[in-house]
Order: C-alpha cells, then structure tokens, then sequence
C-alpha cells in the first residue's frame, strides 16, 4: 500500500518520468489501474468514518422503539430514521442536557481564556528571554506532557478534596489552565516574531507586558486560535476528571451526561443516548472543519516537521 | 531597568509554572507517597506507613499480572499499529488527486470526536445481539461475531474502536511533517534513478523521524494510561481480557477503597511507561 500510495506523485509528472518511450502505454495502465485503487480504498475509509457518524446522526431522530429494527436482518432502512421523531431530543433537554452544553461551553470559554492569559507569557519569557535556570524549567515544561495526568489522578483527587474543591467549577479550571502543549506551541510561534518589533516597542518605552499584548499577541493569531481549538476541545470532550471531582448535578459536563446515559440503558432510552451522542460530536465538529487547514498549518509551524 | 529585565522572565513565567508544580508534580510526589502507605479509605481517615506491603500485595495477586500482560499486549499493537496507519494515510491524502482535500477533511473528522462518544457509538454498533457490524456480516453471510463480549476478541476490538480516532489523529502531525518536504529532494533522488519504495524507504521515512518519535511517544503516554474505553465498554472484562492497568488502579482505588495498591499500580505504571518512552527514544532518534 506504502507503494501504491506513492504512485500518483510520479503519475502527475506524466511523461516526463517515463522516458523509456515504448512503455508509456503499460505505465498509463497501471497509472489508471492505481487511481482507481486509490479511490477504492478513499471511499472504503470514508464508509468507515462517515458510517457510525451517520448512524448515530441518523438514529437520533427515530423512535426509540424503532431504534434498532432493520438491523438484524439487516436492511439499508436501518441507516434512516425508522419514523421521524425529536422525542429523544425533547427528553434530553428535559432531563437536563441543554445545562450541561452551556455548562460545558462557558468552561470551556473561561479555561480558553485562563490559558492563554497565563501560557502566553510563559511561552513569551521562554522564546524571549536568556535568564538562569531555562532549561532545566524548559524540561519541567516538556516533562509534564510526558506524564499523562491519568497517571497521577488518584493524588490530584486527594488534593481537590483536601482544598475542599469536589463538586465546584475551580476543581474543572484550575488543574487544567498550565499547558505544556500551550506553553510549546506559543515559543515556538513567538520565537519567528522580528526582533525589530519588540525593539521598538522598547524604544517607546513600553513595559514587557503591553508588548506582549499591544504587539506580540495581535501578530499571533494562528498560535491563538490552535490553541483555543485545543483547550476548548479538551474541555468539551473531557470526561474522567470532571465524573471525579464533580459528579454533582449541577457541574455536569456534556461527557459526563452523554455516558449516564449509555451506561444507564435500564430504561432503554435509545433514542436521548443517540441525541445527546449526536450533539456531544456536532460542537466539535462544527470548530474543527473550518479550521483544520489552519490546525495543520500550526503544527507544521510546530517543530514537529521532518 | 536592568533590574526589570532580570526579574522579568520569571515574573512571566510564575503563574504557569506554579500551577504545573500544584497540579502535575505534587500529585506525582504524593503518589509516591501515598504507595507506602495504607488505610481504608485515606481521603478522610488515617494513615499507616506499610513500607512495601502494597507492592508486595500487587505481585502476589494474579490479577494484577493479568492486567500488566494485557496492557503490554494491547500496547505492543495499538502503538506500532497506528503509527504505520497514520503514516500511509498521510501519504495516501497527501496525493494530488481530484476531490483529494474533501477526502482529507473528511478523513480527519475522527480527530474532534470525544473518546467516550467513539466508544459509546462503536460500542452499540458492534453489539453481539443487534449491532449494526453483526447485521452488515450476517447480510454478507459471514456470521455473528461477540466482539466486546468474547475473551478472545474484546481486546482486539477495543484496539480498532480507539485506532478510529488515533489514526487520524497522528496523521495531522504525518501531514504537517509531509508537507514540510520539499518536492525537490524527491524529485532529485528520481532522477538519480531511485525507485519509488527507495524514495519512500531512504528519503521519506528518514526525514520524518523527528515526527515518528513524536508520534510513537506521544501515543504510547497516552494508551499506556487508557482508561475509558474499559471503563464504558467492558469494565475489564469478558475474564479480565481488557483489563488495562489504568482501569485497575481506578477500581482498586475508587471501587475497593484501597488507595496504597491503587497509588502503587499507578506508580508501577508510570515507571513501566517511562523505560518504553525512553527505550523509543533510543530506537527513534533522528540520526542526521
């Protein structure tokens, strides 16, 4: 596949990479026999990713009764709802769920907006400064995206427990606004910022603050947005720690809402699982699609390129 | 202004760094300390320094090696398994093609969808009894198959339903690595007439090895402490087969009110996870 992936990239130079001119009939055989190969195996991993995006979409707006007719036997019937119906949607909202997306989204605004206001100074100190003790802090940096917090979840508990923080929004916040990720991404888009800027705002005599903000950060707008992107989705399709430190009611996050109910089938409300599911994958997918182009564009700009 | 400039950096730098030190290095440390100790449940009550004991108990419980040969097993595939898929799914929507970048968008969706939606929605649709995967095999005469509910399969499975999102997902950094290769060097490398799985294999692969180590790190950090998909999917089961380390710590800690062997699971996890971090470190080294 590695092979017959590489394949186009000589076909589009055409005959140029052909000189052997007696082949060049054979060559645009196997060139068409490998398009067409590419297509096959675009359209089998389309399936694979549009199908249970689909389906999930699709059963949402069913009955729950009729969840699941047509699938064994199985029947093209069963990609579409069965009989239209919001009645998952209405229970939902009823139940709560329309709380847990505004939830969820103004957490996910207030942890945005935390880090950026506390990474990006660091990031700036990290690009910009020569100061004692930077690597070993840079390391302190890099080594924290190392060691995945589920790793240490049991004593961040403890400590959320003993500051008396189970059940409140800071136990969401707080542990989440220092980013490594963050914290790389802003140095290394700071890093490119011409020296001459920063120089005339020196000149002018504006504090190292008001030329992070008045200069550096209006230049930054990719850094921002990726990492707006990141933080808001890891607020939005965070789970474990906040089912851990803030199980109540009150504080419930559109994961947490989305899995009480897929565990909690009892009552075999098919139909609020499939909507609250559909809802939890359209808010990020709605930010991610316009801004993917930019998303890559931010990691090739990361260092992590060949 | 001399005395600004110095203290400067560190002002800028206070706040992130203080919060790194609370939320992620005291919890390591306390961890630590928490794995010589012992007591019921000692989010309220007291402590008993325990020494070794609650190592000890992990390596006298079967069920603790279960769950160490499954997180090896599970990890052994999951990491090499996606880092090859992400690669040639980078090169396969890197191609010049007709529709190419509708493909790639599309392709890359996986990327924003939450772990637990994933597990839920593949989940009901691999269901032994009236899964939409078990209709589509029936209708094409292959037969049923258990899935999550068969000893022999659930872990394999489980590798698919988390590679739905980690494929796409390295292949963003494939990508960005990809499209930071200029045309020439290949170009010059064919007319010195290499083939293409020379290209591919000398000039290629080396220049994204900074990307691969990378990649394979980050995605070993992240499955080595998988925790959701057991949780939601099989609780461990069918016979402990999807008993990941993770999931273990978790339930002797949260479900068994034994945070000693709960802290110490998580200690052994972490070390076992930083010697194979280091260990690819060592095989994935750029060497240019």
């Amino acid at each position: 596949m590695a092979v017959r992936a590489e394949e186009p990239a000589q076909a589009g130079s055409g005959s140029r990479a052909d000189p052997v001119g007696h082949r060049r009939g054979a060559a645009s055989m196997t060139h068409a026999a490998g398009i067409t190969g590419l297509y096959t195996i675009l359209g089998f991993l389309t399936v694979l990713v549009l199908a249970p995006l689909w389906w999930i979409g699709a059963n949402s707006f069913t009955t729950r009764e009729t969840v699941w007719a047509n699938v064994l036997p199985f029947s093209w019937r069963a990609l579409l709802p069965q009989e239209f119906s919001l009645a998952g949607y209405r229970g939902i909202f009823e139940d709560g769920f329309g709380r847990a997306m505004s939830n969820t989204a103004a957490l996910g605004f207030v942890t945005v907006v935390l880090t950026i206001a506390v990474c990006a100074p660091a990031g700036f100190a990290f690009a910009r400064f020569a100061f004692r003790g930077k690597n070993v802090l840079w390391v302190l940096v890099l080594a924290s995206l190392m060691v995945p917090y589920e790793a240490t979840v049991i004593p961040a508990y403890t400590l959320i427990d003993r500051l008396g923080w189970l059940n409140s929004w800071q136990a969401l916040i707080v542990p989440a606004i220092a980013n490594g990720t963050a914290m790389f991404l802003f140095r290394q888009f700071f890093s490119e910022i011409p020296q001459d800027l920063l120089d005339a705002g020196r000149v002018d005599g504006a504090s190292w603050m008001r030329i992070l903000g008045g200069i550096v950060l209006p230049l930054s707008k990719p850094v921002l947005v990726t990492c707006s992107i990141l933080v808001f989705l890891g607020q939005w399709n965070s789970f474990f720690w906040p089912m851990l430190v803030a199980p109540a009611e009150e504080y419930r996050v559109v994961q947490v809402a989305v899995s009480v109910l897929g565990v909690s089938q009892e009552l075999r409300y098919w139909d609020r699982l499939f909507a609250a599911s559909t809802l939890a994958a359209v808010v990020p997918l709605v930010l991610v699609l316009p801004l993917q182009r930019f998303y890559v564009g931010s990691i090739v700009g990361s260092g992590v390129k060949g | 202004m001399v005395r600004t400039e110095r203290f400067t950096p560190y002002l800028f730098l206070l706040p992130a760094l203080a919060l790194l030190l609370v939320w992620r290095y005291v919890p390591l440390v306390t961890g630590l300390r928490e794995s010589f100790y012992t007591n019921a449940l000692s989010f309220t009550g007291t402590k008993e320094y325990v020494g070794l004991d609650n190592f000890r108990r992990l390596f006298d419980d079967p069920v603790f090696w279960k769950s160490v040969r499954v997180t090896f097993l599970f990890n052994a595939i999951v990491t090499p398994l996606q880092t090859v898929l992400a690669l040639l799914l980078a090169l396969l929507v890197n191609q010049k093609l007709r529709g190419m970048s509708a493909f790639r968008t599309i392709l890359l969706l996986p990327v924003a969808i939450s772990i637990n939606v994933t597990a839920l929605a593949w989940g009901l649709a691999l269901d032994t009894n009236y899964g939409l995967v078990n209709g589509i095999l029936e209708a094409l005469g292959l037969g049923r198959q258990p899935f999550l509910r068969s000893a022999d399969q659930a872990l394999w499975t489980m590798v698919g339903i988390v590679s739905w999102i980690g494929v796409p997902f390295w292949t963003l950094f494939y990508l960005a690595g990809l499209q930071s290769i200029s045309p020439e060097i290949r170009e010059a490398a064919r007319i010195d007439g290499a083939n293409r799985f020379q290209i591919f294999r000398q000039i290629t692969v080396p220049l994204l090895q900074r990307v691969t180590l990378f990649v394979v790190v980050s995605d070993t950090v992240i499955n080595f402490t998988l925790f959701i998909p057991p949780y939601l999917l099989t609780r461990g089961g069918p016979q402990e087969s999807t008993n990941l380390m993770m999931y273990e710590a978790w339930q002797r800690g949260f479900t068994y009110s034994d945070l000693g062997s709960s802290s110490a699971m998580a200690l052994l996890l972490l070390v076992v996870m930083m010697a194979v971090v280091g260990l690819e470190f060592l095989l994935f080294r750029p060497r240019h």
